[in-house]
C-alpha cells in the first residue's frame, strides 16, 4: 500500500516537527551530565562536544523511525477502512509527543528517580550546616562589631549599631558559608 | 488500568522483545492483540526510546519498503538483566496481593 505524495510530506513533516522533543526526551540524561562536566577540563569538554554532532544523526534516526511508525500505523488504519487523509490525522494524533501518557511516563520515571536517591539525612546535614554557619556568623560579627564600636561603655551611646550591622554582615556571610557546605553535599552526594 | 499499566509496561515490552528481534510498530500490535487497545501510539514509542537510551536493548537496521531502514530490537545482557528483575517483583507483588485476596475470602471480608 502507497500513499499520496501529498501525504508523504505531510509525515516527512510531522516526523520532522515530532522528532525533536522525543530527541530532548532521549538525550536528557546525556545534557544533564554535559551540564555537570561543563567545568571540567576542555579536553574532556571537546570530547563531550563532538557526541554533540551525534546529535544531529539521531534527530534524523529518530525521523526515520517516526515515518516508518506512521506508515505502518496509518496502512493498518487504512485496512480497518479509514482513508488515507484520516488516518494520518488519527495516526498524528496518536503520535503526538505532546500526549499526556508520554509526559505522565517520563515524569514518573524522575520521580522514581528521585525517591530512589532520596535521603533525609542528607537534608538534615545540609539544615545544620546553614543553620551552624548563620549562628556562627551572627556571633561572631555582632562581637566584633560589639568590640569594634567600643565596648560596653559606647554601645548605648551609638555603638549598638556597629554591633547590628556586624550581626546583619555576620548572618549573611554565616548564609553563604552554609550554601557552599550545601553544594559540597550535593556533590558528594553525586559521586557516592 | 493505564495506571496500572504504566509501572509494567516496560516489563512487558522487554519480554516481547526477548522472544526475538522485532520493530517497533510491531510490539504495539502485539500489545493490541493482547488486549491493550487503549495503549496510546506514543507511549509504546517513547518507551522505545527510553529503552535504546538506557541501553538495555541492541539494534539492527534493516533496509524497508518505505525507505528510511527500519530498526529492529533484541534484548541485550543488561536488557535480560533488567527483564528477570521485572518478573522478580512482579512474582512478589503477585503473591502478596494473592495472599491479601485470600485472607479476605478465607475471613469473609469481601
Amino acid at each position: 500500500m502507497n500513499f499520496s505524495d501529498e501525504i508523504r510530506e505531510k509525515i516527512k513533516q510531522f516526523a520532522r516537527e515530532q522528532s525533536r522533543y522525543y530527541l530532548e526526551e532521549a538525550e536528557m540524561t546525556y545534557m544533564e551530565k554535559l551540564q555537570q562536566k561543563i567545568g571540567k577540563t576542555k579536553s574532556r569538554f571537546i570530547d563531550k562536544l563532538s557526541k554533540l554532532k551525534s546529535r544531529s544523526n539521531m534527530s534524523l534516526d529518530i525521523q526515520n523511525d517516526l515515518i516508518l511508525y506512521m506508515s505502518d500505523y496509518m496502512k493498518d488504519l487504512m485496512e480497518k477502512g479509514l482513508s488515507e487523509q484520516e488516518a494520518f490525522e488519527r495516526a498524528k494524533e496518536e503520535l503526538k509527543y505532546s500526549s499526556e501518557s508520554t509526559r505522565t511516563s517520563d515524569l514518573q520515571d524522575r520521580f522514581a528517580e528521585y525517591y530512589k536517591n532520596y535521603d533525609p539525612v542528607d537534608y538534615e546535614v545540609i539544615g545544620l550546616f546553614i543553620a551552624g554557619f548563620m549562628f556562627l556568623g551572627l556571633s561572631i560579627g555582632a562581637l566584633s562589631g560589639f568590640i569594634a564600636s567600643g565596648g560596653r561603655e559606647m554601645f548605648l551611646s551609638g555603638g549598638w549599631i556597629d554591633t547590628l550591622i556586624g550581626g546583619v554582615a555576620g548572618t549573611i556571610i554565616g548564609l553563604g558559608l552554609g550554601q557552599i557546605a550545601h553544594a559540597v553535599v550535593v556533590l558528594l552526594k553525586k559521586r557516592r | 488500568m493505564s495506571e496500572m499499566l504504566k509501572g509494567i509496561l516496560e516489563g512487558m515490552v522487554l519480554e516481547i522483545i526477548s522472544h526475538g528481534e522485532i520493530y517497533g510498530y510491531e510490539i504495539a500490535k502485539k500489545l493490541r492483540s493482547l488486549g491493550f487497545e487503549e495503549l496510546a501510539e506514543a507511549t509504546v514509542y517513547a518507551l522505545l526510546l527510553r529503552l535504546e537510551r538506557n541501553k538495555l536493548v541492541d539494534i539492527r537496521k534493516k533496509p524497508s519498503e518505505m525507505g528510511p531502514p527500519r530498526k529492529f530490537y533484541t534484548l541485550n545482557e543488561r536488557g535480560r538483566e533488567e527483564l528477570s528483575s521485572f518478573w522478580a517483583r512482579w512474582d512478589f507483588l503477585c503473591e502478596c496481593i494473592e495472599t491479601i485476596r485470600k485472607e479476605g475470602i478465607e475471613n469473609n471480608e469481601f
